[in-house]
């Protein structure tokens, strides 16, 4: 017996660097996402309009998305701990600053220029980056585990931050807020989050008899890694998932902007369109779970081609099943697959064009998704006013997720991908 | 036109903070505690507060083991000031 407890091994440092990014992922998310519930009081206090307020959130997402690349180079060629940790400080900053919002511009400047810069530092962009170092079997399942953390904190962090701004003041709320993200997701990340396995002696999934250090470095490059990221647009694979995530940023935004809009106009309650709609925020972290966790058992482009082609489905089941049923099935299936995606274009893309320039790339990918999510509101929009419904916006989307299916499908990850390029048995791409 | 759009996207922001949603999870939760706003923010906080605790707890007790290795895997806090 003495022997077994011996030879126990300590848990992978890995472990703990996966659950300081979820934690900062939880934290990020949710307190961005808080935003909704400061819009009453700021209008009651300073007379605001609901478009006024708008601004500053559509600039900060669109600022979000146009800083992420730029991030992930600094990510790239520094330190991703200190870009972590620097856009984590001046979140958490920025967030506790604006319980002493007193103008328009104020808020517009700390919310929709500053705090979304930030975000894009401590980004799930990024901690996918970092974590694509520290794991490569295990490697879309860690960052499923990520991405459901950023969706945990959204339904967590914003019930809190409702009630404690009915039991305080919005003023109070944004200062808790704030100090949530210096309080406890800073030092998370000071305490576990470290560059690499290599930098702690230690080599990627915690493997300890599979050779040298450069062995298992060896084993995360694939036939194409790239130095810079601008090397990535010569070769097919980055076009075809960069392609794939532009509509996935399509379709969702679509749905976001449009579905409660589109639920209501079906003959449902504001309330249960509402209610759907949360579900379908509920479904995203056992699909985000549920993705990664499958990945790495059926290879990424396969699962990540039915994703899209499940939230095509959705999107059919939707129009041809008018009134509660059809969005009741679209919301499970579109739940399933929105934020599935997410785990399995970032480590595709990281086993197909390795680490080192993987957080600019991947930024760069972000920023096609989120233009294609920005694109798509508004052209919903104005189909909507054209024809007066959304069925045409609706097939449009649903219509582009198959091709976008078949550009994941078609991704030759047995070819490209590091996965396998090793020699261990792996499960088939099926290129 | 793009004020109205700009309008729906917050209104419907694709999170969980939709309007009509936290309304819904407020009477629900109201009903669920019937105490006021501070039980919900005392159990949430409480619950936000033990995720880092029990990540740090569990590195503590895991001090053992990793000692018993640790020609191997250094403490982060030794290799930082190596670097």
């Amino acid at each position: 017996m003495g022997s077994t407890e011996k030879t126990q091994k300590p848990i992978y440092f890995g472990w703990y660097v996966c659950a300081a990014t979820v934690f900062v992922a939880f934290v990020t998310t949710g307190a961005r996402s808080s935003f909704g519930i400061f819009i009453i009081p700021l209008e009651e206090e300073f007379g605001w309009s609901r478009f006024m307020l708008s601004l500053a959130v559509g600039t900060g997402f669109l600022i979000n998305g146009l800083t992420q690349p730029f991030v992930g180079r600094l990510f790239d060629r520094y330190s991703g701990r200190t870009v972590i940790m620097v856009g984590l400080v001046i979140a958490g900053l920025a967030t506790a600053s604006l319980s002493l919002t007193f103008n328009y511009l104020y808020l517009f400047f700390v919310f929709g220029i500053l705090l979304s810069t930030a975000m894009s530092g401590a980004s799930i962009t990024n901690t996918m980056a970092l974590l694509s170092k520290w794991f490569h079997r295990k490697r879309s399942t860690v960052l499923g585990i990520n991405v459901a953390g950023a969706s945990l904190g959204g339904l967590t962090l914003v019930p809190f931050g409702m009630f404690l701004l009915q039991a305080t003041s919005w003023r109070v709320t944004w200062l808790a807020l704030g100090v949530i993200i210096l309080a406890l997701a800073l030092p998370m990340v000071y305490l576990f989050i470290r560059n690499s396995p290599e930098d702690m002696g230690l080599q990627p999934d915690g493997d300890t008899d599979a050779g040298t250090a450069d062995a298992a470095s060896e084993r995360q490059r694939g036939p194409i890694e790239v130095e810079k990221w601008v090397d990535s647009f010569r070769s097919w694979p980055m076009w075809q998932i960069s392609g794939a995530y532009t509509v996935c940023g399509a379709t969702t935004g679509m749905i976001s902007a449009h579905f409660v809009p589109y639920a209501i106009g079906q003959g449902m309650s504001g309330t249960m369109a509402a209610i759907v709609f949360g579900v379908m925020m509920a479904l995203n972290v056992a699909g985000g779970l549920g993705a990664g966790f499958l990945g790495d058992r059926f290879g990424r482009k396969n699962l990540l081609a039915a994703v899209y082609a499940l939230r095509g489905f959705a999107f059919l089941f939707l129009l041809l099943f008018p009134g509660a049923t059809g969005v009741w099935i679209f919301g499970i299936l579109a739940g399933f697959s929105w934020i599935a995606s997410v785990p399995l274009t970032s480590s595709l893309t990281a086993d197909v064009y390795g680490l080192r320039a993987l957080a600019t790339i991947t930024g760069i990918s972000f920023l096609f998704h989120q233009v294609g999510s920005f694109v798509s509101i508004i052209v919903a929009g104005l189909l909507f006013d054209l024809t007066g419904s959304y069925t045409v916006p609706f097939a449009i989307g649903g219509a582009l997720l198959f091709p976008a299916a078949i550009s994941a499908f078609s991704v030759r990850e047995r070819k490209y991908s590091s996965r396998y390029q090793s020699g261990t048995s792996l499960p088939a791409a099926g290129d | 036109m793009m004020a109205s759009m700009i309008n729906f996207i917050l209104a419907h922001q694709g999170d969980a903070a939709d309007p009509e949603l936290l309304r819904w999870i407020k009477i629900q939760l109201d009903h669920i505690f019937g105490s006021g706003p501070w039980a919900v923010v005392a159990i949430m906080g409480v619950v936000i507060f033990a995720m880092p605790v029990f990540i740090i707890v569990v590195y503590l007790m895991q001090a053992k083991r990793r000692a018993a290795v640790a020609p191997v895997i250094q403490e982060p806090q030794e290799h930082e000031r190596v670097r």
